[in-house]
């Protein structure tokens, strides 16, 4: 197992390579497209051509693209990511790092949030399979996260804010209660993915030999359910935080931009407004290496919970 | 010959048999026939827009007055900030919505995505392999951040393409939202085929291993033969559920890019731009009709496909069944 894993893990990371590789292309051929350059956005106002062709020989955008592309690799390998045009004087690094922190923060809560909600639910409605509470608990959250984002929020903030005065839009740090609405509501679309799983994998553990011999044993009901039933079903939900993940990411554009949350997806759309060439680069590689890498520790995590599809074993096992 | 035809009966009554219990099955359920109601409502208001709406969706009127009315006999759902009539206006963004994932949907999903699949499932090899590597390459991306970027990217170049349409060809001042209109279907066809060319790719591989393709295939078939005429019907039940699972996922990106105003042009009216403009706290705490004229259908729409969705894959897979 330990050799296959190792092997495994190291082909997922190889392959991550190429797709990074490709993407962060791609969107530097897409970026270059676009009329102008990132000095004229620097300048804007105060162009002047010497100091223009100065500034393009100093970030290297008098060369040919393929030529700009590789320096931008030289440099990405050495940890700097380049310049800001649009906040001049300033790294990409010293603009997105701070914002990743504050979306990075308010995205885990929102993670654990999805999960703390689904799973009650999921267990709540798998225990009443039959009676037409199961598909009423399930259909209500599958109603709530059809809700788009963008009606949701401006909803929520009539009902909550507005109408109920609780708290208001001023962002005062991830930790302040007025965090609470905008984690509710990126939460929302994700916690009825969680709860099908957690019934489908409740009312599949419910089915096993074990839960028989249990409850033959003599074990109270609440014992068979909480000890047996619902510790074996917790397992497979670990795939579900890849899940919920893409939701979370979009859901966040338009969180951040409703309650002025100084995070990492407002910063994408400005920048890709401005656009802020670097930045938008650092920031899709950014989600993309997460997203990779979501991936891959959720498919590793599966092999170790369950078995029987652990993949190093099933690839060396040959089929 | 006669072999031939019999079999190929054969390719073609289970499935037909099978749509058609399928479609029995979902009469049945109330909640699907209310999804399905609501359903034809938006796409017939959309595909009669003209017929149906009361005013022109583009006509100001700039007194203040006319600017930001509640809904009244003359205007059911109010007017925007421009004095424009917010009933016409939803119903010709539902038009924009429907031509969106109409576009989308034959490109993405059953162009590329049926075949794509249909050429991984069938021929395997290093076809399948690549081409699944690069759906799910696709698929564990960031799209919307992608989306964006691109959309944006481009969004200036085709304002200087558009121009020169507009003045070399029939378009006229058409040119420009057309224009618009493919850049985001360009951006979203890209990341529409996964799904469905994933459904479509294993269906085929339980197919193919079925004794009737085999005996086509040892009577000589040809590839478009067997992928055509026994393949295909074998495949579509399962695609069409596929599909309609992901059409709520194709609206809604339009809405986000165009709310994020990087989506269709401003002078075509869309959801996403309807919300958008209604975003604004002050303004929807002072003229709430701005939020609800155009979020209550949205919602509607999202519910009805939803529900449309599950039902279809529910009675797709008799094994999740029994609820």
């Amino acid at each position: 197992m330990g050799q296959g894993l190792a092997g495994y893990l190291i082909r997922r990371l190889l392959w991550a390579v190429p797709v990074l590789i490709a993407v962060s292309m791609l969107v530097f051929l897409v970026l270059r497209f676009a009329p102008g350059d990132p000095v004229d956005t620097l300048l804007g106002n105060r162009y002047d051509e010497e100091l223009a062709s100065r500034l393009r020989a100093k970030y290297g955008y008098d060369q040919p693209v393929h030529i700009q592309y590789v320096k931008y690799l030289q440099n990405l390998l050495r940890g700097d990511l380049g310049v800001s045009t649009k906040y001049a004087d300033f790294t990409v690094a010293e603009v997105v790092v701070p914002k990743i922190r504050v979306s990075a923060g308010i995205g885990a809560m929102a993670v654990a949030l999805v999960f703390a909600l689904g799973i009650p639910v999921g267990i709540f409605a798998a225990l009443r399979r039959g009676s037409s509470l199961d598909p009423l608990t399930i259909g209500s959250w599958l109603l709530l996260s059809a809700v788009p984002v963008f009606v949701a929020a401006p909803f929520a903030i009539w009902l909550f804010v507005l109408t109920l005065g609780w708290g208001n839009l001023v962002y005062e740090g991830v930790l302040h209660p007025n965090i609470i609405l905008p984690l509710f509501l990126l939460a929302l679309p994700g916690v009825a993915d969680v709860a099908r799983l957690m019934r489908a994998s409740i009312i599949q553990v419910s089915g096993e030999d074990y839960i028989r011999t249990a409850r033959a044993k003599g074990l109270r009901e609440r014992t068979v359910v909480v000890r047996h039933i619902t510790r074996n079903a917790l397992l497979p939900m670990i795939t579900a935080v890849g899940l919920s993940l893409p939701g979370i990411f979009t859901g966040a554009l338009f969180i951040e931009l409703f309650f002025g949350i100084p995070g990492i997806a407002r910063e994408a759309l400005n920048a890709v407004r401005a656009p802020d060439f670097d930045v938008v680069l650092a920031l899709v590689l950014f989600g993309s290496v997460l997203f990779v890498l979501a991936n891959i520790v959720i498919d590793v995590a599966y092999g170790f919970i369950d078995p029987r599809v652990r993949v190093g074993v099933a690839r060396g096992g040959g089929t | 010959m006669e072999a031939r035809g019999h079999l190929d009966a054969y390719a073609f009554e289970q499935p037909s048999g099978q749509r058609l219990r399928t479609l029995r099955l979902l009469a049945r359920k109330k909640v699907a026939m209310l999804a399905i109601a609501w359903l034809t409502i938006f796409y017939l208001a959309a595909v009669f827009a003209p017929l149906v709406a009361p005013h022109d969706p583009g006509q100001q009127t700039l007194s203040v007055e006319a600017r930001l009315q509640g809904p009244s006999g003359t205007h059911l759902l109010g007017t925007d900030g421009l004095g424009r009539d917010l009933l016409s206006r939803v119903i010709y963004a539902a038009r924009t919505t429907t031509l969106f994932t109409l576009v989308v949907l034959v490109t993405g999903g059953l162009f590329l995505g049926l075949g794509l699949g249909l050429l991984s499932g069938y021929r395997g090899g290093w076809v399948d392999a690549s081409i699944m590597r690069v759906g799910e390459v696709l698929a564990g991306l960031p799209t919307l951040l992608l989306m964006l970027a691109i959309s944006a990217a481009f969004r200036s170049r085709i304002n200087d393409a558009a121009f020169w349409l507009k003045d070399n060809t029939f378009l006229g001042d058409e040119a420009r939202s057309l224009m618009y209109f493919l850049l985001i279907v360009g951006v979203a066809v890209p990341f529409a085929w996964v799904g469905s060319a994933r459904i479509v790719r294993s269906q085929v591989l339980a197919i193919r291993e079925q004794e009737y393709v085999l005996a086509a295939e040892a009577l000589g078939a040809s590839t478009w033969r067997l992928l055509l005429r026994h393949m295909l019907p074998g495949v579509m039940p399962i695609f069409l559920v596929g599909l309609s699972a992901g059409m709520a996922g194709i609206a809604g990106t339009e809405m986000a890019l165009s709310w994020l105003g990087l989506g269709v042009d401003p002078s075509m009216p869309s959801f996403g731009a309807l919300l958008n403009a209604a975003a604004s706290v002050p303004l929807f705490r002072d003229y709430p009709h701005l939020l609800l004229s155009a979020g209550i259908p949205v919602v509607l729409f999202f519910f009805a496909w939803n529900l449309l969705g599950d039902a279809l894959v529910d009675l797709a897979e008799p094994r999740t069944r029994g609820r």
